[in-house]
């Protein structure tokens, strides 16, 4: 893989080449094919979608239903009325949480990670106050890994519902979703993978997991703000409860009620966000087109790298595993004494773009008493040269503050 | 060019925050959280003939909001309960004395919100 022509190929990185962009798990810079299909969708295809019948809106509705085919494909799904489109994946998990909740009773227990994102936890959150339901959440091994001998524990407690994420989002850990998943149906709970950290840097394959749902955000895989996918499995969905009621998503209509359409379009009420979804197709096919071979070789390397040089700053504590294996390229880590809204103000300066602050995980950080960390998360149009800068620029941070 | 924010006079604030600790017998205390980084401040005062006696702050946070703790309780000394309870974010912003982005305003009216929360409605 040629990094300078991928870099070219990002119209915000070919503008800003002195910045390095170290802030994708929060949002992934855009494609340039993603912003032309947009472009193009609004300037000669825009039209409603799914209900008026001239040429135009047929277009339209072509090319918004294409991309759930090739979403299906992308997961390895069975069948097309599985994906559906949301607004991201908080949209997605409110979707599975408000539905599946209902469902449940009383003394029920949800079994979550301590590295879930807050989109995970603070939903089943609410909806444990609504219902009474107990929530459990697995503990990590030092080294920021799922404990998996107290998850099997906890397991043992029969919860209704597993919700894990294929990859966390501070600590760089990927999970083995495939054993989790396998481990939890053997006492029949339902499972939510939260893929959003994992669809820029690996194949997914929903057949293979054989979760039950999982989700994902078009704006961490090159593609557009806005729009985001829920996978379920045809016979869940089709038992789970709508979540956003409108137009669209009814199969009738009467004065005494409604009967709702079947999925996917039971779950996306509302007019649909038609040219963003257009964008995914495209952000999907620049992944394929460059292939997970590349992508993944690249990363690793540039994961290795990073393992090195940070490890290699006075001071600093990475948070998560030392080793590539088992890892994406995220990296949250603390240097005692710098704040970390003044690391990432001051890196700032040196044209280095890294986040600082609890990063929608605040039970993680607490598990590891911190408030908050600096976090540099790699996306495929990073280099070994970017990391190299942040070394030195993470001695100059200390100077600045400490003279 | 933009002003530092990261300017000695703020750093020396950071290194050395005035009024930082905890107090005796505080009349008001209370603790603000910033949600941008979960940090957060607790506020403690002594109210003596309803004048600020002593003031003091604690918990970590960045230097920002550590400097404006330190310059916003260096201000509330002496000052009456009223006079309290009329400070607004501008008299935080013109203490700092330099620009602060948008994003990172609630740094610097971390201090106002606990003290706000400590005298109450």
């Amino acid at each position: 893989m040629n990094v300078t022509s991928i870099r070219e190929q990002f119209p915000l990185i070919r503008a800003k080449p002195k910045l390095a962009y170290f802030d994708n798990a929060a949002t992934s810079q855009k494609h340039e094919s993603v912003i032309q299909a947009m472009d193009i969708f609004y300037r000669s295809q825009n039209a409603p979608v799914h209900r008026s019948v001239y040429k135009l809106a047929e277009g339209a509705t072509e090319a918004y239903e294409n991309v759930r085919n090739h979403v299906r494909e992308f997961l390895n799904a069975k069948h097309r009325e599985e994906i559906i489109f949301t607004a991201g994946t908080t949209a997605s998990i409110n979707t599975v949480v408000s539905g599946l909740a209902e469902g449940f009773r009383k003394g029920d227990r949800i079994l979550l990670t301590d590295m879930e994102h807050h989109s995970m936890i603070v939903p089943w959150q609410a909806a444990a106050a609504r219902k009474g339901l107990r929530m459990d959440f697995a503990p990590l091994t030092h080294d920021g890994r799922l404990d998996m001998p107290a998850f099997k524990t906890l397991l043992a407690k029969r919860p209704k519902f597993v919700g894990i994420t294929h990859v966390s989002n501070v600590l760089g850990t990927v999970n083995p979703v495939r054993a989790i998943v396998r481990l939890a149906h053997r006492i029949g709970a339902v499972v939510l993978v939260d893929a959003t950290q994992a669809a820029a840097h690996m194949p997914l394959d929903v057949r293979k997991l054989d979760c039950d749902f999982l989700v994902f955000s078009g704006h961490k895989v090159y593609g557009p703000n806005g729009v985001g996918v829920l996978y379920g499995k045809r016979e869940l969905l089709k038992q789970l409860p709508p979540f956003i009621y409108g137009g669209h998503m009814i199969e009738r209509v009467g004065r005494e009620g409604a009967i709702y359409a079947e999925p996917p379009a039971k779950f996306e009420g509302g007019t649909p966000p038609v040219p963003e979804v257009v964008g995914l197709g495209a952000a999907l096919t620049f992944l394929q087109k460059l292939g997970w071979k590349s992508i993944r070789k690249h990363e690793h390397k540039l994961t290795t790298y990073a393992l090195t040089a940070l490890q290699s700053v006075s001071g600093l504590i990475l948070l998560g595993p030392t080793q590539t294996k088992g890892r994406a390229p995220i990296f949250s880590f603390a240097l005692p004494g710098v704040h970390p809204h003044d690391g990432s103000a001051l890196l700032d300066r040196e044209g280095i773009a890294v986040r600082g602050g609890h990063h929608c995980t605040q039970i993680l950080h607490e598990s590891y008493t911190l408030s908050g960390s600096m976090r540099v998360s790699l996306g495929i149009y990073n280099t070994k040269e970017e990391i190299d800068r942040l070394v030195v620029a993470l001695a100059k941070v200390r100077t600045k503050l400490y003279g | 060019m933009d002003r530092d924010i990261y300017q000695e006079e703020i750093l020396e604030h950071y290194r050395h925050p005035r009024n930082f600790g905890a107090i005796k017998k505080p009349t008001y205390s209370s603790s603000a959280e910033n949600p941008l980084c979960g940090d957060s401040i607790v506020l403690e005062l002594r109210i003596k003939r309803n004048k600020v006696d002593d003031v003091g702050f604690t918990g970590s946070g960045c230097a920002l909001s550590t400097a404006s703790a330190s310059l916003f309780t260096e201000w509330m000394r002496g000052k009456t309960l009223a006079q309290l309870r009329k400070a607004k974010p501008s008299q935080l912003f013109h203490l700092i004395e330099i620009p602060i982005t948008p994003v990172r305003h609630q740094c610097v009216l971390l201090p106002l919100k606990s003290l706000q929360r400590a005298l109450g409605p």
